[in-house]
């Protein structure tokens, strides 16, 4: 039995010294934490020979505020203004995720009202983080008018949500039990102006983006993950479906109002970074058909079934939730000790920490430019890895 | 947009405390320096999305200010805008971005976890307090996130302290870091005059002092020492 | 399979495993040493399956003096999950790793070990995580001390 812990210096090293992995060609060039496509602050240290990759090292941390441990002195309602801070681009199905479990783990019913305008707000929430994700692949690449285009409609979904929530980012509305506000009189307009203005759109951004020789130059058959690596590595999301694993939970344990409305899971063929590309554009579609099966029947009854002040007790045990948020499978693993109400130990299982180790596997004989694609077609966002 | 209508440079304004904006040319390079600050994208978190993203894009627009050209390499940028949470291992990182920053700059810390430590103050282990601990701070604009017309009234602020700020004669010295919260149900013309008030108030500080701040200092030296190898 | 015929699959398999009481889902317990054997197991077996880790996290039981290593695993073939939980003593924290089997597992033991102290027997590259390499102590056991901590007034 032999532990051998090492730290980063033991790996990274000059190519002089007498214990470096790497031959005389090559080097270690920092992808540092500060970056252009950072997509947050993540650290990449790239093995290179030449302008080749032999390796990329991840080194996360860098916004690691230790949530699992502060989870731990509060209670379940304030844990979901937590969630809202790690994936903030899902940040209400974040919220969905923890108060789904603490429902179901302390027994508390909800209306078909509540749950038809949580999955509204979940998807809504999809075609904004998907619409962010457009723009900032096609800054990242170099086109810097998607980005502007993308914002332009992401504006647009905020403002609906501002209407109604109060918040652009960061929500903290879907609660155990219900929600905080009813939707405002007239969200349902909105939304419905906001389908009819938003389809042409994404058809303007295919032609702006898709049918671009360069992008497709760029992102057709570079990085491509296989299916059995994908589901060894935990990858989950529109980065498994694209490797033509049909694994998406709102198909598979329907929740909400998912078994009832009528959407394609959108799976990929090869699995390079055109498929993710693509796997997500179509998924717009598939959410716009979603909300425009839900928008115009919203049944009628409260919009909370517990008070706000109650306290809510879980009984001792473990419990696991999860579902789909844009960017794959986030579970929440909660153990309770049954004394309080507070948890004993709660556990993020964040999609974009398996999405991210993925690049060490998909990286390797390429060049630094499609590092760059390849970690956009990923679409990481770091707090969510780190927690 | 007709909220804080500056002045144009050429107006000697006598502030109290006896300084006084000697020439009209330190006033026309404090009014060029405040309309183009060029932004160092430094975004952690949520605040990025934001402050930098979405200031930047086509709804509220940057540009405007003259701040769109958001720089990614510190020895090009004048401002850094802080947009996002500091933890114990990025702090380091933060301060050797500072300080690769030339002079004037000037750095605006946005959303509660830059300015205190926010919704992770209590009972988390990684987390620096507050970005003043590491870097001096000009205006601190609140929120979580704030809105973007909220930072663009931080940015306004900048701009204004900026141009009442320093000159040829003595560079360096500037204002007393600012709380740029907007009240609710005030109008702008209630409080220009407050501002006005709070800027032109005899407290400026000595950068000299606050910008080398020891105890960061040091522990980036013996980082630097530690991390980077020598050739 | 559904869930209790599951469990009592996996317990049929004379792994030492037995039923795992209080979990909102199907759970075994196995005993430490026996780790690397038991995943393999369930990893290779035709009718069980379990492709996917989806997730590897740890308890700590302050009081009963023990880590609980728990691996959630789900099986993209069949469509099932099990928990599986493993107890270490907090004293000596040493398990087998599964890194071999599952490639999150890598990354996920490197996590555990980050924020627990859990030691990995065999793991290729066992580093701390999110955290500095110089750091010291593991935050998240409960009888962690920081003085630069801020604790929530009550």
């Amino acid at each position: 039995m032999s532990v051998q812990i090492k730290t980063l210096n033991d790996i990274v090293c000059p190519p002089d010294e007498a214990r470096s992995p790497l031959s005389t060609q090559e080097y270690f060039v920092n992808m540092g934490p500060q970056h252009p496509i950072a997509h947050g602050s993540l650290r990449l240290v790239l093995r290179l020979d030449g302008e080749t990759v032999r390796a990329v090292i991840p080194v996360p941390g860098f916004v690691h505020r230790g949530l699992e441990k502060m989870a731990e002195s509060l209670n379940p309602r304030q844990i979901i203004h937590l969630t809202d801070r790690m994936d903030y681009l899902s940040a209400l199905m974040n919220n969905w995720a923890v108060s789904r479990l603490v429902e179901r783990a302390a027994g508390i019913a909800t209306n078909d009202r509540i749950e038809t305008i949580r999955t509204l707000m979940a998807e809504l929430q999809r075609l904004q983080s998907h619409v962010l994700w457009w723009g900032v692949l096609g800054m990242d690449l170099g086109a810097f008018t998607a980005f502007l285009y993308g914002f332009r409609e992401r504006e647009i979904i905020s403002r609906i949500f501002e209407d109604t929530i109060g918040a652009r980012l960061t929500m903290n509305y879907i609660q155990p039990g219900g929600l905080m506000f009813d939707i405002h009189p007239d969200f349902v307009k909105k939304v419905k102006a906001l389908l009819a203005y938003l389809r042409p759109i994404i058809e303007e951004y295919e032609t702006l983006l898709s049918g671009n020789v360069i992008l497709q130059e760029r992102l057709r058959n570079v990085g491509i993950l296989a299916p059995e690596k994908a589901v060894s590595l935990g990858c989950t999301g529109p980065v498994l479906r694209a490797s033509g694993v049909p694994y998406d939970l709102r198909k598979l344990e329907p929740y909400g109002m998912y078994g009832k409305v009528e959407f394609d899971v959108v799976v990929g063929t090869v699995g390079d970074c055109w498929d993710r590309y693509y796997v997500r554009m179509e998924e717009m579609r598939q959410s716009m058909r979603i909300v425009e099966q839900l928008i115009d029947s919203i049944p009628e009854g409260p919009h909370m079934t517990t008070k706000f002040a109650a306290r809510i007790k879980i009984p001792e045990g473990t419990y696991y939730g999860h579902l789909e948020t844009a960017r794959g499978v986030l579970g929440i693993f909660l153990v309770s000790d049954g004394k309080s109400d507070l948890p004993y130990r709660i556990h993020f299982r964040s999609p974009n920490f398996n999405n991210l180790w993925a690049i060490t596997a998909i990286a390797p004989g390429w060049r630094i430019a499609d590092i760059i694609a390849i970690q956009s077609s990923l679409d990481l966002v770091i707090p969510d890895i780190d927690r | 947009m007709g909220l804080m209508t500056d002045r144009l440079p050429g107006l000697v304004e006598r502030i109290p405390g006896g300084q006084i904006l000697v020439t009209s040319i330190d006033a026309v390079l404090n009014w060029s320096r405040s309309n183009s600050l060029w932004p160092l994208a430094f975004g952690t978190k949520c605040c990025a999305i934001e402050m930098l993203m979405a200031t930047g894009a086509a709804h509220q627009d940057l540009s405007r200010f003259g701040a769109e050209v958001a720089r990614q390499s510190p020895r090009q940028a004048d401002m850094m805008v802080v947009a996002g949470a500091i933890v114990k291992k990025m702090a380091p990182r933060m301060r050797m971005l500072y300080e690769q920053m030339a002079e004037p700059r000037y750095v605006i810390a946005t959303g509660s976890c830059a300015i205190s430590g926010g919704p992770f103050m209590y009972n988390s282990y990684s987390i620096v307090r507050g970005v003043d601990e590491v870097v001096p701070v000009d205006v601190y604009v609140p929120g979580c996130p704030p809105r973007p017309e909220a930072f663009f009234w931080g940015l306004m602020m900048l701009q204004k302290m900026i141009k009442q700020g320093e000159s040829i004669a003595r560079p360096g010295l500037r204002r007393k870091p600012v709380l740029a919260a907007l009240p609710q149900g005030i109008a702008m013309e209630d409080i220009r005059e407050e501002i006005r008030g709070l800027l032109e108030a005899d407290n400026v500080i000595d950068v000299e002092k606050e910008a080398h701040n020891k105890v960061w200092a040091d522990k980036v030296k013996v980082w630097m020492a530690k991390h980077l190898y020598k050739p | 399979m559904d869930g209790e015929a599951l469990v009592q699959a996996v317990i049929g398999l004379g792994l030492g495993a037995e039923k795992r009481e209080k979990a909102d889902r199907p759970a075994v317990r196995v005993p430490a040493d026996k780790l690397a054997t038991a995943m393999k197991r369930l990893r290779e077996d035709e009718a069980l399956a379990f492709d996917m880790l989806l997730d590897h996290t740890a308890i700590d039981w302050l009081a009963a003096g023990t880590f609980e290593l728990v691996y959630n695993l789900y099986s993209t073939v069949h469509g099932h999950y099990l928990m599986v939980a493993a107890t270490v003593p907090r004293a000596r924290p040493v398990v087998p790793t599964v890194s071999g089997l599952w490639d999150a597992a890598h990354w996920q033991e490197r996590e555990v070990f980050d924020l627990f102290g859990v030691e990995y027997d065999g793991h290729p590259d066992l580093r701390r995580l999110f955290l500095e390499d110089d750091w010291q102590g593991f935050p998240l056991r409960k009888d962690y001390t920081d003085e630069d901590m801020l604790r929530l007034p009550k």
